[in-house]
């Protein structure tokens, strides 16, 4: 076992995967006023359990994650964000960037005892 | 895109809704007005919204550098929250009402009042309060999550 090994890279790439979709998740509270405006999300977790699936350090550290917007919209204005659907995806997201960012955390203590800083 | 746009996209979003804010007041306050700018009665006004381009300094250093901006993300896929790109007078015809006694009534006695519907500023002004709300929830999560990021340095 490396020092850094596959699930802490893995960890890494999901925080910002989570942070990159808080982004998206602002951007579109901002247009949702917006005519024309198409809601965007970011499923991190799919290109992430391909990754993982590789097994290879270097893919999982190069994971790239890419926005979608979506095809369809529902309100006559052609925008497609409801707030109350954008606010509980937002707050669920919150939750799991701190799960993920505690377990980072928890493991980079646990590698600090082992070489006598933590 | 860099550590701080889900705040400033919530920022861009806050400056939007205030101005539709500022905007519905200023119709409100102007709903009997019968002497506008142009001579006529008052026009009600609209903000338009357009989804805006991230412009900010890490994106302006990456396409100087040419380098990948973060996450692979081009830069036409990054959110850049939104903007106003204009307020524009609703153009529909005034209302007619008869009051003979007004200083601006007609031969006839009728006055030209404002195309303002109280009660579509009211929705209006509700409807940029929630969303103000919630860019703000959603600049309180996104600080929160920042700061929680900082502690892994502690």
């Amino acid at each position: 076992m490396t020092l850094i090994d596959n699930t802490q890279l893995a960890l890494e790439r999901a925080v910002s995967g989570a942070s990159m979709r808080q982004s998206v998740l602002a951007n579109n509270l901002a247009n949702a006023e917006t005519p024309g405006y198409r809601r965007m999300d970011v499923d991190f977790h799919d290109a992430l359990a391909q990754a993982m699936g590789s097994a290879d350090s270097a893919t999982i550290e190069a994971t790239n994650f890419t926005p979608t917007q979506d095809a369809q919209t529902m309100r006559a204005d052609g925008n497609g964000v409801d707030i109350d659907t954008e606010s509980a995806a937002m707050a669920k997201n919150g939750l799991e960037y701190e799960a993920l960012l505690s377990v980072a955390k928890a493991r980079i203590q646990i590698v600090q005892s082992a070489i006598g800083v933590g | 895109m860099g550590l701080f746009d889900a705040i400033d996209i919530s920022g861009s979003g806050l400056s939007a809704e205030r101005l539709r804010m500022d905007v519905t007041a200023e119709n409100l306050a102007n709903a009997q007005t019968t002497r506008g700018p142009n001579g006529g009665p008052y026009q009600r006004k609209e903000v338009v919204l357009q989804t805006a381009q991230p412009n900010g300094f890490a994106t302006q250093l990456a396409a100087a550098t040419g380098s990948v901006q973060g996450m692979g993300m081009g830069a036409s896929q990054a959110p850049g929250g939104v903007q106003a790109v204009g307020i524009v007078t609703d153009p529909s015809a005034p209302k007619q009402v008869y009051d003979p006694g007004h200083p601006d009534a007609n031969a006839q006695g009728y006055v030209l009042m404002p195309n303002v519907n109280p009660v579509t500023e009211m929705v209006d002004l509700i409807a940029s309060s929630r969303s103000y709300e919630a860019n703000v929830t959603a600049m309180q999560t996104a600080k929160s999550l920042f700061s929680k990021t900082f502690d892994l340095l502690r």
